[in-house]
């Protein structure tokens, strides 16, 4: 028998091509092709009075220009809500184009396509719009206010208002009835996925075949599929979205289509020429997509033991000028906050509110980060209130292993019920409690500080709910040269799946690695699929690639005993080494890839080997379908979930406020690990951004609804030079959930990072943080603040 | 204008270059060269890294004119044939690559550091590398791929 | 567009003369923003890279330094880290490596941004902007003169800038920066300081904490005099400190996305506490240095 590839750390088999330069991301397609750009709007609330193209008339290279006149039949109606909900009970959605009024700054205008990116670009320039302001809604206090409206007919600015509660009892009554009480405010700036590669789009109409194909950086090819089928009222079988290498996603490619994916294929089909539009840095933040930015108040109740007997949570999010996405990322947090503990009664409400600011669509973590942050914030106020230890207060409201499986009696963004499947909480705090070195740090404290040094420790805990539905599919083919094709719908962004599901497809055909070609995102190969987003990829099409596996290794079997003869039954044999063995009797075997030249009964042959499955060479398979194929699909019940503990050591300069990450601890456990140094790098990665969003990266607007440090030279991405070595253990509580036992790894890593690093400055400082993220001059005012605070008691 | 210059050990010949293009897009658009990536197109991001004249820079800040007659080295000119340059290959051993995008930026500016300094430091690494934006990573794999390679190298010199 | 390259300074001046519309580049680590971001379309780009004289530093006979506008950064850091101590270690903060590489002092000043990291050093040293105009000749600017405004500075239109003229360290110097990020940061506040220990005097500039770079002349002279020139002794933390509290009474900050005026304000006297404190220790050490090399 072979080893076991899953759980194997292999190497990634789409690496050598990346390194050589020769990766294909969408800008380095369609050479040749017109470019597409956009003239935006450069105010946050106005009416649009006026279009004036007449001075761009005259730039040679200039193809068209389209404003939302020009536009027929659906794709002038608004974008679709992909996901209605019923507390949505205003939802609004944008035009491809500005339809009269635009509602932020960086909104599509008008549409420019020319024989390159700089004319086109410079055709925008000369384009003359004219505005009427409105007055902008920017920030919560305004959009709570209502005193402005972002939508005219969208009162007090409210896009949804939920209640959630977990059936355990009136929240309000059991705080009024606890032995204590706390309420704290709280809030979340905001922040972006930020992807190295923007956005793009390439289309090409084939008008003799009245075909569209479209390439698109997203992360769910299919879906944009069947959104330009229905906007450019084509049949879906007329249109081919293939997804090429895509530089990054972490959520904001999860939105579709956005007004260039319809755009761009439209003006393709009108102009008759391929045409392109490629995102730039300035338009990636304006015109895409943001999260986290929320406020909260929280009200707990409390026993002696810090144990929550009452839990109520009053968010308001900022859902930016649209919601073509819903309201996922508030429910995430209102449901993901409890992480893993319990509470007793628990009530969560929350408004989702408009502001004339760039949409709000979930950033890996998907609101998790916000609710995480609420909790451990709640945790250590109990812990600094009852005088008790942090980590004590947080294992006195553990759920414990034996209580699995869980239920947190509230509804999860699936729509299911929220069931912690497995999981063991006790251990993982024990584990990075040593890892963080928890007991030894009063020495670590006391040792710094006999230098003049300041440190604190912090430390949190979550849960993720992963591997959602509704499902995913695979196509796995094993061909006559003995290469096995696995197909998925599912898109790919850097997390490897190239190599992940080859392993889980090489494990049940008994081949190597190197024998699977994994293709993705491309919907000439697949045609079914939901999308990579929300940490499920591995769960949902890993399992699918099993199933479909081991249909294919079923039918070999069956095709291979026919072809041994000899009383040979398909219950006898094993995929093993490329080969179709006896168990019994290894030498009795035959070649997989002979046995997919026999699964395709011939009438000609066309080489020496095909000869074996023509009508006169004996031992053909019957009754069976051509081809050594098989499709899968693999369809969650419901989420599965993983969960984690984290734990850092922070420095702050008494004098300067510079905060600096001394260590970074994270425990793990996200089920059956598939290949351990891609989790691990799924986990660094995630750390990398939470530490972004902790200390460095906000998105800032004026009180106009200008974003004001929309560059990477003001929005402040970590470099190696401020991610500190990420200590790292795993354990492995499988769910049992699915068949391989997974749970997906994608967005852990970002999701507790600004609770424990806010827990840590707290430590270090003595004083309480309420807002992340902080910079060292918000660390200066806090302090400030305290000693003015001092000041006035002692006066 | 029409602008000749080197570039992986071939000349190349561009026309028709507009006088305010960068040499990333003269790469990308008019050499065949889209190993090259544009991230920013400020100098922030390091994605668009190249050697001009040995030298590490971002070539979305070099005016297409400017590499008149002089050598530039890509991505696509660090592997020897069918060899990958240690870097590579470390790269990949290391687990150093999510979605690729920032990684030819990173492998020219590790491939320099190494070239100038067969034993970094892990600081050292760190300010080496500290023109260059990773979002997927978190550094962690890069500075093992870096450090090996060095490693490496040092054992061959 | 039309893409101008010189090959000697005299053709460069003549053709900055002739065309008004062009725009001088160099490093490109300005104006290829510029361009990129569709910000600016230059009747013509005036390509400097091709003049050797921009790219070199020499020493006068008078032993002053006479730094080649264009002179990357990286070299400024491997070659002159002892001559020019101060402007070496701004250097190190400015940009990535790969900007380092590219960029000279050149572009800093002509884009007079009020981030702009060497800006505290070349005022805090005396240091000489050297323009020239293919008209007027050369003209000589110094540093605190040089800058008027947000990106203004004291260049007629017809003007390149040649050289940049610094005496050699006279004393211990220093430089500290103040992000929010610790590589390839916009300052939220810089400042710098030099000793020139023959003359007994204290330079000092400010940077990113008001629209152009400043000398905080009360704490240049304070420092002058309660420095304990003539003993070894340690500096008193109380010098340090009044010296820091006149470093940021000298500053005008604001309130921006990289921190409010008052963190700038606390900030910059932090430095100026810290980056004296740090000079005179490098200057007791290498006086009894001195002292010992004299005993042997």
């Amino acid at each position: 028998m072979n080893d076991k590839l899953v759980g194997q750390p292999l190497v990634r088999k789409e690496d050598p091509r990346l390194l050589r330069g020769d990766g294909r991301y969408l800008d380095d397609l369609g050479r040749g092709a017109l470019a597409a750009a956009f003239v935006r709007s450069p105010v946050a609330h106005a009416r649009i009075t006026g279009i004036d193209v007449d001075e761009a008339l005259d730039v040679e290279g200039l193809v068209a220009i389209y404003t939302h006149e020009d536009l027929p039949g659906r794709i002038a109606e608004p974008l679709p809500l992909l996901i209605p909900h019923p507390d949505l009970t205003h939802p609004r959605t944008p035009y491809c184009l500005a339809n009269g009024e635009v509602n932020h700054v960086g909104e599509a205008v008008v549409m420019v396509v020319a024989t390159d990116r700089y004319l086109a670009e410079d055709v925008a320039e000369r384009i003359r719009v004219t505005y009427e302001d409105l007055p902008p809604v920017v920030g919560i206090d305004q959009a709570r206010a209502g005193e402005r409206l972002v939508h005219e007919d969208a009162p007090g600015n409210v896009a949804a208002r939920s209640v959630q509660t977990n059936g355990k009892g009136e929240a309000h009554e059991a705080i009024a009835s606890a032995p204590h009480r706390l309420a704290l405010d709280l809030h979340i700036e905001r922040s972006a996925s930020m992807p190295m590669e923007g956005k793009g789009v390439l289309a090409h109409w084939d008008a003799d075949d009245r075909t569209l194909r479209v390439h698109s950086s997203t992360q769910t090819s299919t879906s944009v599929r069947l959104a330009v089928a229905a906007k450019l009222e084509l049949p879906p079988d007329r249109v081919e979205v293939i997804t090429p290498d895509v530089g990054g996603g972490f959520g904001v490619k999860i939105v579709h289509p956005w007004p260039e994916e319809i755009l761009v294929p439209w003006a393709a089909m009108t102009l008759g020429r391929d045409v392109k539009w490629v995102e730039d840095r300035r338009e990636h933040f304006t015109s895409s997509a943001h999260e986290r930015a929320q406020q909260q108040h929280v009200e707990v109740g409390f026993d002696e033991a810090g144990r929550l007997l009452g839990l109520s949570v009053e968010i308001w999010h900022d859902n930016g000028a649209y919601v073509p996405y819903g309201i996922i990322v508030p429910i995430v947090t209102s449901t993901q906050l409890l992480g893993p503990y319990k509470v007793g009664a628990y009530r969560v409400e929350f408004t989702s509110l408009y502001t004339n600011t760039v949409i709000v669509t979930p950033y890996r973590g998907a609101g998790r980060p916000q609710g995480v942050f609420a909790m451990e914030r709640t945790m250590d106020a109990i812990a600094e209130y009852l005088g008790m230890d942090r980590l004590a207060v947080r294992e006195a409201n553990l759920i414990q292993p034996e209580e699995m499986p869980y239920d947190q009696g509230l509804v999860f963004q699936d729509g299911r019920p929220l069931i912690y499947d497995s999981g063991d909480y006790p251990t993982m705090l024990r584990m990075i409690r040593d890892l963080v070195g928890w007991d030894g740090f009063e020495a670590e404290r006391a040792a710094a500080a006999a230098e003049g040094r300041r440190i604190g420790i912090g430390i949190g805990a979550y849960v993720e709910g992963t591997g959602m539905g509704p499902y995913e599919g695979a196509h796995v083919k094993v061909e006559t040269t003995g290469e096995v094709v696995v197909s998925t719908g599912l898109t790919t962004q850097g997390q490897g799946h190239y190599t992940s599901l080859a392993q889980i497809a090489a494990d049940v055909l008994g081949v190597g690695v190197g024998d699977v070609t994994v293709i993705t995102g491309d919907t000439r190969r697949f045609k079914y699929a939901v999308g990579t987003f929300a940490s499920r990829a591995i769960v949902t099409s890993g399992n699918a690639v099993a199933i479909a596996a081991a249909k294919v290794a079923e039918k070999a079997k069956r095709i291979a005993a026919a072809a041994l003869g000899d009383g040979v039954a398909p219950e006898d044999l094993e995929l093993v080494d490329g080969r179709v063995r006896r168990r019994a009797d290894p030498a009795t075997a035959i070649d997989l890839r002979t046995v997919a030249v026999l699964s395709n009964p011939l009438r000609y042959a066309f080489d020496e080997e095909t000869k074996a499955a023509t009508q006169f060479a004996a031992a053909t398979a019957t009754g069976e379908e051509p081809g050594l194929e098989a499709t899968g699909y693999y369809m969650p019940e419901r989420s599965t979930y993983a969960a984690g503990a984290h734990g850092v050591v922070v420095e702050t300069d008494p004098e300067t406020a510079d905060i600096r990450i001394l260590r970074y601890c994270v425990v793990h456990d996200c089920g059956v690990v598939v290949n351990p140094r891609i989790v691990e790098g799924q986990v660094h990665g995630g750390v990398a951004q939470g530490i972004g969003g902790a200390l460095y990266e906000r998105i800032v607007y004026d009180d106009a609804g200008q974003l004001v440090n929309a560059s990477y030279m003001d929005f402040l991405i970590p470099f190696a030079t401020e991610v500190p070595h990420i200590q790292t253990a795993h354990m492995v509580t499988a769910s049992g959930l699915n068949p391989l036992g997974l749970k997906g790894a994608g967005e852990a890593g970002v999701i507790p990072t600004s609770a424990v690093v806010a827990s840590a400055i707290e430590d270090a400082e003595g004083l309480a943080v309420r807002r992340m993220p902080i910079s060292p001059s918000e660390l200066y005012e806090l302090r400030k603040a305290r000693q003015a605070r001092k000041e006035q008691v002692s006066a | 204008m029409r602008v000749t210059f080197t570039v992986n050990g071939r000349s190349a010949e561009a026309d028709d270059v507009w006088e305010g293009e960068s040499l990333l897009y003269v790469l990308r658009e008019r050499v065949g060269l889209p190993g090259s990536k544009n991230a920013c197109e400020q100098g922030e991001c390091g994605s668009c890294t190249v050697y001009l004249d040995d030298v590490p820079v971002c070539s979305c800040l070099v005016a297409a004119g400017q590499v008149q007659d002089r050598q530039v080295r890509t991505v696509e000119g660090l592997a020897d044939g069918d060899r990958l340059d240690p870097v590579q290959a470390c790269f990949i051993k290391a687990g150093a690559v999510q979605c690729g995008f920032c990684t030819p930026g990173l492998l020219v500016q590790a491939h320099d550091l190494i070239e100038r300094n067969p034993e970094p430091s892990d600081p050292e690494i760190r300010e080496a590398l500290a023109g260059n934006l990773c979002r997927c990573t978190g550094y962690e794999k890069i500075l093992d791929a870096v450090r090996e390679a060095a490693a490496i190298k040092a054992g061959i010199a | 567009m039309d893409f101008l390259r010189p090959a000697t300074w005299a053709e460069a001046l003549t053709a900055r003369a002739e065309r008004p519309d062009a725009v001088p580049i160099a490093g490109g680590t300005d104006v290829m923003v510029e361009l990129n971001f569709d910000r600016r379309r230059p009747g013509a780009l005036l390509d400097l890279n091709r003049i050797p004289a921009l790219r070199q530093w020499t020493r006068d006979p008078d032993g002053t330094i006479r730094l080649g506008a264009s002179v990357p950064y990286a070299r400024i850091i491997d070659e002159l880290r002892t001559d020019l101590p101060g402007l070496a270690m701004a250097s190190r903060t400015v940009g990535s490596p790969q900007i380092r590489n590219r960029g000279g002092v050149g572009g800093n000043l002509g884009a007079a941004s009020p981030a702009g990291d060497t800006h505290p050093v070349l005022v805090a040293t005396d240091a000489v902007i050297e323009v020239e105009s293919a008209e007027r000749g050369v003209r000589a600017i110094p540093a605190t003169e040089f800058y008027l405004g947000v990106k203004r500075n004291a260049m007629a239109a017809d003007e390149l800038i040649k050289a940049v003229l610094l005496a050699p360290a006279k004393g211990p110097q220093q430089f500290s920066k103040i992000g929010t990020r610790n590589a390839m940061v916009i300052a939220v506040c810089s400042f710098a300081v030099a000793l020139d220990v023959a003359a007994r005097k204290v330079g000092a500039g400010i940077g990113s904490a008001a629209p152009t770079p400043r000398r905080p002349f009360e704490a240049e002279l304070f420092a002058a005099d309660a420095l304990p020139w003539d003993s070894r002794a340690d500096l008193d933390p109380r010098i340090a400190t009044r010296f820091g509290e006149l470093v940021a009474a000298a500053a005008a900050p604001i309130d921006d996305v990289r921190g409010t005026a008052a963190y700038r304000r606390h900030a910059l006297s932090v430095m100026g506490r810290r980056t004296l404190t740090w000079a005179w220790r490098e200057h007791q050490s290498s006086q009894s240095c001195q002292s010992s090399k004299e005993l042997t």
